[in-house]
């Protein structure tokens, strides 16, 4: 065993030991197991925050590199709307955005389902901050290399299948990854439009059992479930495709 | 070649080239040689077309620069080897005459061994970039520009990162190119290397090129901006 990994070991259990402390200190007991009658319903919450936080990753993978592409447009219009709606992004809390989305803007475009534009809402959420993350990456491509593109006449396509993404991706995991957790975590918040997921399930099983706490501790954990082994298959890739 | 320069200006913030006009045909070996700031380099990615100049018109073997037909029939080596970091020596060949000339994969394969093998890097195919040395990696970038078969090969400073040995290496595997009856254009500050193979020298200085002929000028400068440059860089 490498020094490193003894070191995760300690801390791992340094974290352990101030929980079971923190346990030990309480007066009542614990009843996690009361929440053993709506495993049904947390499941589908489970699943319900994956599925949504997969969704609003890829579309704002999407939408977040459309907007790179308006960055470093020459049409100065696409500039200045990508600069506009960062802005207005940034200084926006994501449940505003949630509740503005879902119950002005989609029927304002005819449109009353909420779950989906729960969706949108965190899709255009984390847009910007997925643009943020394409520029920092692509500006790491150097002006030499697109010359030589230049020169050897490749695609614009064949620039970024073969050259550019493939070099990128290391650069580009590990802030992609800090996104994903931003969103599995901004997702509780589509708890204010009933959506089913795993904060909105837990805390209708919370008012049945009244176990406060405990409802929080299995919160706690099930986001932990999904966060951890993501960024260590994150840091698996970023291995895989280091240069 | 043949290389027509009617009115060639550039300006980047100031004035780099000022209303350049020059005719030169049947040469084979063009150098162009100056001081650091005197547009040389521009003027070299002019006429590779890589660059657009502000102003003027530029042919070469009666190619627009800028048209396609002619940017097929060129090849470029920069200053640093440019070569992708993520791709091995022979991968960096290969994979440019796959998309980019439409050549198979075999096919493209044999021809990007073929060129490192002309400049003696048989055993270094499979490196990445970063795992050669500066002459080696200088060396692999020419072998790219060969590899596309062109007519003209741009060498703008390519040993001006290197130390003198790994120049020394880099400028005799480039002089052994001669016999492949490729034309050559290249802006260097290695003077032997101008008087060995070079065939016609211009001289350039703030922006304006101030000498030119074969390369007896270099012994026998006539300009005070010449004498001086000379007697610095022997």
């Amino acid at each position: 065993m490498n020094n490193k990994t003894l070191a995760y070991i300690l801390a791992i259990l340094t974290i352990l030991a101030l929980v079971a402390f923190v346990v030990m200190r309480q007066v009542d007991g614990f009843s996690i197991q009361s929440f053993s009658p709506y495993r049904r319903l947390i499941t589908t919450g489970i699943k319900n925050t994956i599925i949504l936080s997969v969704v609003s990753l890829l579309g704002s993978l999407v939408l977040g590199f459309v907007f790179y592409l308006f960055s470093i447009s020459k049409v100065k219009y696409l500039n200045a709307i990508t600069d506009v709606f960062t802005e207005i992004i940034y200084g926006t809390p994501l449940l505003v955005l949630v509740v503005i989305t879902a119950f002005l803007i989609g029927p304002a475009f005819g449109t009353f389902n909420r779950n989906a534009m729960g969706y949108l809402a965190l899709i255009m959420y984390m847009t910007p901050y997925m643009k943020n993350v394409y520029q920092s990456a692509f500006s790491s491509i150097s002006r030499d290399q697109y010359m030589t593109m230049d020169l050897f006449g490749f695609t614009p396509y064949q620039r970024y299948r073969y050259i550019i993404i493939s070099q990128v991706i290391r650069i580009l995991m590990p802030p992609m990854m800090n996104n994903f957790s931003l969103i599995i975590k901004g997702s509780a918040l589509l708890n204010v439009l009933s959506y089913n997921e795993i904060y909105y399930a837990v805390r209708v099983a919370q008012s049945q059992t009244f176990a406060f706490v405990e409802g929080y501790i299995l919160m706690w954990g099930l986001y932990l479930i999904i966060t951890i082994p993501l960024s260590q298959l994150t840091k698996w890739i970023e291995r895989k495709w280091a240069l | 070649m043949k290389i027509e320069l009617v009115g060639v200006k550039h300006t980047y913030d100031v004035e780099v080239l000022k209303d350049l006009n020059l005719i030169l045909d049947g040469y084979h070996s063009v150098a162009i040689i100056g001081v650091s700031g005197s547009g040389k380099s521009t003027l070299i990615r002019l006429m590779s077309g890589l660059e657009k100049p502000t102003n003027g018109l530029i042919r070469v073997n009666s190619f627009h620069v800028d048209s396609e037909d002619y940017r097929k029939k060129i090849g470029f080596v920069f200053q640093n080897h440019n070569l992708f970091p993520h791709l091995t020596l022979k991968k960096n060949i290969s994979l440019i005459l796959e998309k980019t000339r439409g050549i198979e994969k075999a096919e493209a394969e044999s021809i990007a061994l073929k060129y490192l093998a002309m400049l003696h890097l048989e055993d270094q195919v499979n490196k990445l970039p970063k795992n050669v040395s500066g002459g080696q990696a200088q060396r692999a970038s020419i072998a790219r520009a060969l590899s596309v078969n062109p007519d003209i090969i741009f060498l703008d400073e390519p040993t001006s990162s290197l130390d003198p040995i790994l120049t020394h290496e880099v400028l005799t595997a480039v002089e052994e190119l001669k016999g492949l009856g490729k034309d050559f254009i290249f802006v260097t500050h290695v003077m032997s290397f101008v008087r060995d193979f070079a065939d016609y020298v211009i001289f350039m200085d703030q922006g304006e090129i101030v000498e030119m002929g074969d390369p007896s000028i270099l012994d026998h400068p006539k300009s005070d901006a010449l004498k001086a440059f000379i007697s610095k860089v022997r």
